[in-house]
């Protein structure tokens, strides 16, 4: 039995109906948005074969498209920071302490496996204006002006408070998976550091962190990409509004196909952000040394 | 050997697995037809929930006709609108649509037409005779434009107003409800003097704040000038009743007429709230009665018609009447059955309307008893009302329509000029 699955072709065998369904339903839905990209088509009717006028319209023309860019790459920048930065405190935190470890544990874990529109409902009761949520009600007891205060309507901050729930249900995700990292790091290392005088800090700094660096990397990887084709929450919370305030592409891209009936124009947007999230994911890969542990 | 054995064995085991899970999907007859040719089941496409108004009138039609014909039925519901959407468009390009499918009357209901899956409702009314008894504002409303037939059937008759709380009203000093669009809004600002929310909207249904720009240009013009507009013929800014009404939004929201936090409160949570106790004036409806008639019973709320744009002509029906989402019914499977279920529905439609759903009838009958009384108070409104309510929804195509509603919510907010809102918004069509 061990023999045969050192064989290439067993190995095969198996990789093979895994890549074959990968490439039915991801690689031939790309090809197919490429094809649509080049038409102006409503969604019924004929297709009106119109080259590359789609991508000059979106690169030339659409504010909107532009804006959006920016909102993904705020987007992006908050969740990274929340989800990886903020998950791996919580993992040190977590690590430092033994009592009621896992019931913290649990308790940040749980809105991972909450869904993403009961989260994003929860939310919208939380920030509620009229009436009054938690929040509000909250902060009212510091300033009587916090009680009207706006947060899914309010356009200057309605991209943070999207990224920010976002952030909020995949926090617990990463900090499970820096913890096992951070206990997975030999004892004989954070001894070391100890007998050569290293405070916690200088520990966690120099010894445990650099140890687990593939996995941050990894982390980084999952929450850049997942953040560049994050959909549901700008869509749940905000509708990418009020106006345009936090539109990203995938909204955008979402409105252009099925909102705007516009499904040429939409797969182009999809085809760019296939571009974008590829484009990012190599560069980052090269930054980091082509994820090559040292 | 004992290798290629095993090997054997895994492709053996892999092949039939994708088998069976390929040939485990039964495939499903789109027309309800048996093998035979004759129908053994009736199918719907809706859009709602079951406890939406659509569901129950037709769940209990086709409930009790196919009892009666040892038929089958089966309803297929999607609830979200922008699905539904994509779900009848994928019926539409393959020409598997069911018997009977919810259709707003506009680019879908034109689709349906071009690939001949639409029966002339119209025709098969004047066949069974109940034409003449369907509300006249109602049949406007689903006539289609082009041709000038009845291609939808609808799905109730819905009419709208405001609702306003008496005690308010009262407190405020507020003696008769406003007729003109400036009345209105000095009763909004006698009502905020003393506190209270003048306004509840559900600024996120992109609906709710595009009747505000919409009440003007439909009192004036009726379905005149957002017909012109989305032909480049008429803007905005030449629209004397436009103009007016981009202003009026604007100036509700800006001035706080509307509840805090208004762009992100869906139009649920407005009937909550509005329904409990919060606000002093909610843009409400037939839809909404049975929410209504408690407080209505104890004299808390009352309701007036959309007023008057004041300098300007406005048409005498002043209550907003639609006919909610609309029903085709496919020309390809219209058959016998079909069209002894279509006589059927016209004779009981009324009975479902009014027992399950809780709607008006779409035809002039007279209203059976025991309805809440808000039904009878607000049916002298409409009973004899010709033009239907210009739904933009349906009017605007969808790339327009999606781009007004962003603009829209920036003009409620204060975030652009009613200028630019203008200038934005006459960009979207061409000339």
């Amino acid at each position: 039995m061990q023999k045969a699955f050192g064989k290439k072709s067993v190995i095969f065998v198996f990789l093979f109906p895994a890549l074959l369904i990968y490439t039915a339903l991801v690689i031939v839905s790309i090809i197919w948005a490429g094809y649509y990209s080049f038409f102006d088509w409503s969604g019924v009717g004929d297709k009106i074969f119109v080259g590359l006028s789609n991508y000059i319209e979106l690169f030339t023309n659409d504010d909107v498209f532009r804006a959006s860019v920016g909102h993904t790459v705020i987007y992006t920048i908050i969740n990274v920071a929340i989800q990886v930065f903020g998950g791996l405190l919580f993992a040190i935190l977590l690590s430092r302490i033994t009592k009621g470890r896992v019931v913290l544990q649990t308790l940040y874990y749980i809105p991972v496996v909450i869904s993403s529109v009961a989260i994003c409902q929860i939310f919208t009761k939380l920030f509620s204006v009229t009436p009054t949520g938690i929040v509000n009600q909250v902060l009212s007891f510091f300033s009587s002006s916090f009680k009207t205060m706006e947060w899914i309507s309010n356009p200057s901050i309605s991209l943070y408070v999207a990224a920010f729930v976002e952030a909020y249900k995949y926090l617990g995700l990463y900090m499970v998976i820096f913890y096992a990292a951070l206990i997975g790091v030999p004892n004989e290392l954070s001894e070391a550091a100890k007998i050569d005088g290293a405070t916690v800090a200088q520990e966690y700094l120099h010894v445990r962190i650099p140890y687990i660096k593939p996995v941050i990397i990894a982390n980084c990887l999952l929450v850049l990409n997942g953040s560049l084709r994050s959909f549901e929450f700008s869509y749940l919370l905000t509708h990418g509004g009020p106006g345009n305030s936090s539109e990203l592409m995938t909204t955008y891209m979402y409105k252009q196909a099925f909102t705007s009936m516009k499904y040429g124009y939409g797969s182009a947007v999809a085809i760019m952000i296939v571009i974008i999230c590829l484009v990012v994911g190599v560069l980052f890969r090269k930054m980091t040394g082509e994820g090559k542990e040292e | 050997m004992k290798r290629k054995i095993l090997a054997f064995v895994l492709i053996l085991t892999l092949v039939t697995s994708l088998l069976l899970v390929g040939c485990g999907q039964k495939k499903e007859e789109g027309s309800g037809s048996g093998s035979t040719g004759e129908r053994t089941k009736i199918t719907a496409l809706l859009k709602g929930t079951e406890s939406t108004e659509q569901y129950l009138v037709f769940n209990y039609l086709l409930k009790n006709f196919c009892d009666e014909k040892g038929l089958d039925y089966e309803i297929e519901l999607v609830n979200d609108m922008q699905d539904y959407f994509t779900k009848l468009q994928m019926y539409i390009n393959s020409n598997t649509l069911p018997d009977i499918y919810g259709c707003p009357n506009g680019t879908l209901s034109q689709a349906c037409l071009d690939i001949d899956a639409l029966v002339d409702v119209g025709a098969e009314l004047e066949r069974n005779g109940y034409a003449e008894k369907m509300n006249g504002a109602v049949k406007d409303f689903l006539t289609d434009v082009n041709d000038g037939n009845l291609y939808l059937f609808p799905q109730g008759l819905y009419c709208e107003y405001f609702m306003y709380r008496t005690d308010i009203f009262e407190e405020a000093g507020i003696k008769d409800t406003p007729t003109t669009w400036e009345e209105f809004q000095e009763a909004c600002q006698k009502i905020a003097d003393i506190g209270e929310i003048p306004v509840v909207v559900g600024g996120s249904d992109a609906w709710q704040l595009m009747r505000y720009l919409s009440f003007s240009p439909w009192r004036v013009t009726g379905a005149e000038f957002i017909q012109d507009y989305q032909a480049g013929t008429d803007s905005f800014a030449e629209n004397e009743s436009a103009k007016y009404s981009v202003n009026l939004l604007a100036d509700l929201g800006t001035k706080g007429y509307f509840e805090p936090g208004f762009a992100s409160v869906d139009y649920t949570s407005a009937c909550n709230l509005f329904y409990g106790g919060t606000g002093a004036i909610f843009y409400s409806g037939s839809g909404n009665i049975d929410l209504a008639d408690e407080m209505y019973k104890e004299g808390k709320l009352g309701f007036f018609p959309v007023p008057d744009t004041e300098g300007m002509e406005n048409m005498d029906t002043n209550v907003p009447i639609h006919a909610g989402f609309a029903e085709g019914f496919n020309k390809g499977t219209y058959d016998e059955t079909m069209q002894e279920f279509f006589d059927y529905m016209c004779e009981n439609f009324s009975d479902a309307c009014y027992t399950q759903a809780k709607i008006f009838s779409p035809f002039n009958e007279e209203l059976p008893d025991g309805l809440p009384q808000l039904y009878y108070d607000t049916q002298p409104m409409f009973a004899d009302a010709k033009t239907a309510w210009t739904s933009w929804d349906d009017k605007l195509n969808s790339d327009t329509l999606t781009k007004i509603v962003d603009a829209q919510q920036n003009l409620a907010q204060g975030n652009i000029t009613p200028e630019k809102f203008i200038e934005n918004c006459d960009a979207l069509v061409e000339k």
